[in-house]
């Protein structure tokens, strides 16, 4: 019998907006323990939650992003349970009437076809308290730290309409590079700032049954996303064979051994409709407001990249996916670079040089118009590309114009004919051996050569320059 | 032991001035006062000393109102069990209250007292710093000797207060005094009431119709045949909001913790067990009950409440008041039960599901009455019940 796995995701995302969702607390919660907190956020009698305006407008902003419907009546319920993280019994949540409805990522599948992945609906909800397990002496402890009580948070849940790992991790990278490109998120599953839940069942292959599923949580990064899931079809597929039935529950997924073990469920209370918090209306007025502020989505501005600089469509999406990238890469255009130029050297040069250094491209000290003069020094032959990445080095530590460094460090590439050919003539009668080579229509002994000569200048000399002075020189002596 | 203050605020403003400066407030102790033990009339809450002032707590003292101290309130202000409400006004010591009318405890406390009571439309005053229990229902109300007074308070503390996100949004209402004139004006009176009532109640209920016909207004017959469901509404729909509501009741910041507990879910169940007295945790479970098993009744209870209020605002537009009884003389003075606790409520509680402002005025017959009017009809209330107290503008 073959299988087929039917998953839905369901992703929480943190807002990285200033303050909370319900009160004007300063939304940082790694700050010193219990410091971003007051009545509402620690729920004191006589405290009345007020909806962050900020909030409401960067989880519709996220929404749109995602091409999901805003719906014009909205409103948070009350889900009912009782644990220390929760001081009032209830977490405030959109149970009945979510923000939005619908909406959709498009994916590329693993062969090579376009695949559209559902998004069911997202909502808005606060985030609980923190508990701190600690050892006082010897004695165990638990500590509540509320920085993070009534953070912002949306919860994405998409339709079951993934089949595979590469679905899940596709979407979640797709998402990721969405939310973020609206601002609205960093989405880092590292930092925990996106959260990513699977629902798993499994059916013969087909079939449109729906079985039980079962829900894995604690993935830590996207690659964990995909193993969980690669490992919880094998798992349900074995034991749907050995005749085993599929029973309701969660599990966690371990990283380390790279299996999936059972928990228990958390209790799920009722939700109830909240009668403080006033319900959300948005007018069309008003969310055609936002939607004029949706910057250029990733597969839109990847198209248009194409169109645009002659990129192929894997170099477009790469560049287009993060937002930083792609206006670093057209702010380089700005400045004169040619776009091919500007997508070598930004990704394979700028990106990797920022990544080690720990940089993000908007605070790099390499700006694009520094680069970007760098590169069209390159362009006008007056450095080579040897001195070009070395200079680059020196753009990071220092505030000087690239022109400024070239002539400093004496990078400038020497294209003078007569310094040149003389520097030749010196090769060739050093190297005696490798002309004789030549003569015996050995073909590599001019690159052998060429290096010669390179080094000969300090790696200063333009190679265009020495190829075609040494090529005359030697042709001459095959006549000779 | 003071047999009507909870507590008592020795500390006298140097020097007050404003609209209210001849005034002493007498309030609840679930209305914040910061520094005071707002304490709610309940264990859940002992030792807890407020952080803020309530808003209405913060205009009235602007206005150069005194605030004298808090009153003994039954638990969280639900039902009137350990009430003292009206007595401080009954013994001159102050010239306002402010109570919590959940169900009808404010109005039915002014009966008792023989005192005039008011409950503002839901949303004129600010409910910041209100330790409530019935978010949607509940409303600060006011009682006092005087009608002149009830307004002046009003006056003072009405308006959009941006700490209330559950206020409507835009000007304060005129609450200025308008000239009644019994001859443009309609009262009706609900027919389905009249006919449900015993027969003795129902003769000086008719009499007072009476009364008002010689003063010159039109008494008008009016049909709700829903008007009881209104209990029944009130008391699904309030327990679930209680039970919520009274969920962060956890004894671990304040409140009586219990010592025994070996862990959280432990104290948690113990302390709450300690706190709360039976009335109110056999509402809390009530509304537990509606939460966890009983969901689709609660559904049920909120389309109903949707409909009785459009059906009330129809009512409201065919008069230009309403009357109506404030007690049910066959409820026990001293109910013991949850379900004998509402029987008190059945001729006030339809005015916290709508939310519609509603007068009580105490009468020689010691039952005294209720009236009301549409949703914005506070001031006319006010007006209305100035002229039959034989004070308003003529
Ligand atoms: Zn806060």
């Amino acid at each position: 019998m073959e299988f087929e796995a039917v998953i839905g995701l369901e992703i929480h995302i943190e807002l990285n907006c200033a303050t909370k969702l319900f009160c004007d607390c300063p939304n940082n919660p790694g700050d010193e323990p219990n410091v971003n907190t007051c009545p509402v956020c620690l729920w004191f009698p006589g405290a009345s939650p007020r909806l962050s305006r900020a909030a409401l407008e960067k989880a519709a902003l996220l929404c749109l992003g995602l091409n999901a419907e805003i719906q014009p009546v909205s409103a948070f319920d009350q889900k009912v349970y009782y644990y220390p993280d929760l001081p009032k019994g209830y977490q405030l949540s959109q149970a009945h009437l979510p923000l939005s409805r619908g909406g959709w990522i498009d994916i590329t599948d693993e062969d090579g076809s376009a695949k559209r992945l559902r998004i069911h609906h997202i909502h808005m909800e606060e985030d609980v308290a923190k508990l701190v397990h600690e050892m006082e002496g010897r004695k165990p402890v638990s500590l509540v730290d509320f920085n993070r009580a009534g953070a912002p948070l949306v919860e994405i849940v998409t339709e079951p309409d993934f089949r595979t790992p590469h679905h899940a991790m596709e979407f979640l990278k797709a998402l990721r590079a969405q939310v973020r490109n609206v601002g609205s998120s960093e989405c880092s599953m590292e930092n925990g700032t996106m959260r990513a839940d699977a629902n798993i069942s499994i059916r013969t292959k087909g079939t449109s049954q729906m079985n039980t599923k079962v829900e894995v949580k604690n993935m830590n990064s996207v690659r964990h996303v995909g193993d969980a899931i690669a490992y919880e079809i094998s798992r349900q597929s074995a034991a749907a064979q050995a005749g085993e039935k599929i029973v309701l529950h969660t599990r966690l997924w371990d990283p380390e051994k790279k299996v999936t073990t059972p928990m228990r469920a958390k209790f799920e209370g009722p939700c109830v409709p909240d009668p403080c918090v006033p319900v959300i209306k948005l007018s069309k007025k008003e969310i055609e407001e936002l939607r004029a502020r949706l910057p250029e989505m990733p597969a839109d501005r990847a198209k248009r990249f194409v169109n645009q600089y002659g990129l192929s469509a894997e170099e477009a999406s790469y560049l287009s996916a993060d937002a930083e990238i792609a206006v670093y890469f057209e702010n380089l255009i700005k400045e004169g670079v040619a776009p091919r130029a500007a997508m070598h050297w930004l990704t394979t040069q700028l990106m990797p040089a920022a990544k080690d250094r720990n940089q993000e491209l908007s605070q790099a000290k390499v700006t694009p118009a520094r680069l970007a003069a760098l590169l069209k020094m390159l362009a006008r032959d007056e450095i080579n590309a040897n001195a070009a990445r070395e200079v680059l080095a020196h753009l990071f530590a220092s505030d000087e114009s690239p022109e400024a460094i070239v002539s400093a460090k004496g990078f400038k590439q020497v294209s003078d004919r007569g310094e040149i050919d003389s520097l030749i003539d010196k090769v060739l009668a050093d190297q005696p051996g490798a002309v004789a080579d030549f003569k015996n229509g050995q073909g590599k002994a001019l690159g052998f050569l060429i290096g010669q000569a390179m080094q000969a200048s300090g790696g200063k000399a333009n190679p265009k320059v020495i190829r075609e002075i040494l090529t005359k020189k030697l042709e001459a002596l095959c006549k000779a | 032991m003071d047999s009507v203050f909870f507590y008592r605020n020795n500390i006298k403003a140097a020097s007050r001035s404003g609209a209210l400066q001849k005034i002493k407030i007498a309030l609840q102790p679930n209305i914040s006062v910061a520094g005071w033990p707002t304490e709610t009339g309940s264990n859940a809450l002992a030792g807890f000393k407020a952080l803020e002032n309530a808003t209405v707590a913060e205009h009235a003292v602007k206005a150069g109102a005194q605030l004298i101290g808090y009153t003994r309130m039954s638990e969280f202000g639900f039902g009137l069990k350990n009430s003292m409400a009206g007595s401080v006004l009954q013994k001159k010591a102050a010239d306002v209250e402010l109570v919590l009318d959940l169900a009808g405890e404010a109005r039915l406390a002014a009966l008792r007292a023989g005192v005039c009571g008011f409950k503002p439309r839901y949303g004129l005053l600010s409910r910041f710093g209100l330790a409530g229990l019935i978010p949607s229902m509940e409303a600060i109300s006011i009682l006092s000797m005087s009608i002149k007074n009830i307004r002046g308070i009003l006056q003072a503390v009405a308006g959009a207060d941006e700490r209330d996100s559950s206020m409507p949004e835009g000007k304060t209402p005129d609450l200025k005094p308008t000239k009644i004139d019994p001859k443009k004006i309609k009262i009706g009176v609900i027919k389905d009431i009249l006919r449900e009532m015993p027969a003795n109640e129902r003769e000086s209920f008719e009499k007072k119709l009476n009364e008002l016909e010689k003063a010159g207004f039109a008494v008008k017959e009016l049909s709700f045949p829903d008007f009881s469901q209104f209990l029944a509404v009130h008391q699904i729909v309030g327990s679930v909001e209680a039970s919520s509501c009274a969920g962060r009741y956890d004894s671990v910041r304040y409140g009586k913790r219990e010592p025994q507990a070996k862990n959280w879910n432990e104290m948690y169940l113990s302390s709450r067990g300690a706190a709360f007295g039976t009335l109110l945790k056999s509402y809390l479970i009530q509304g537990a009950y509606f939460q966890f098993e009983s969901y689709a009744a609660y559904e049920n209870a909120c389309r109903l409440r949707a409909r009785l209020v459009a059906q009330m605002k129809n009512l409201t537009a065919q008069a230009d008041f309403i009357i109506l009884p404030a007690v049910n003389q066959a409820a026990s003075e001293n109910p013991a039960t949850l379900a004998e606790t509402y029987t008190q409520f059945i001729y006030t509680a339809f005015a916290n599901v709508t939310g519609q402002p509603v007068l009580f005025l105490p009468d020689k017959s010691g039952a005294g009455f209720q009236f009301t009017a549409a949703r914005l009809g506070d001031g006319q209330l006010l007006s209305l019940g100035e002229y039959l107290q034989g004070g308003g503008e003529k």
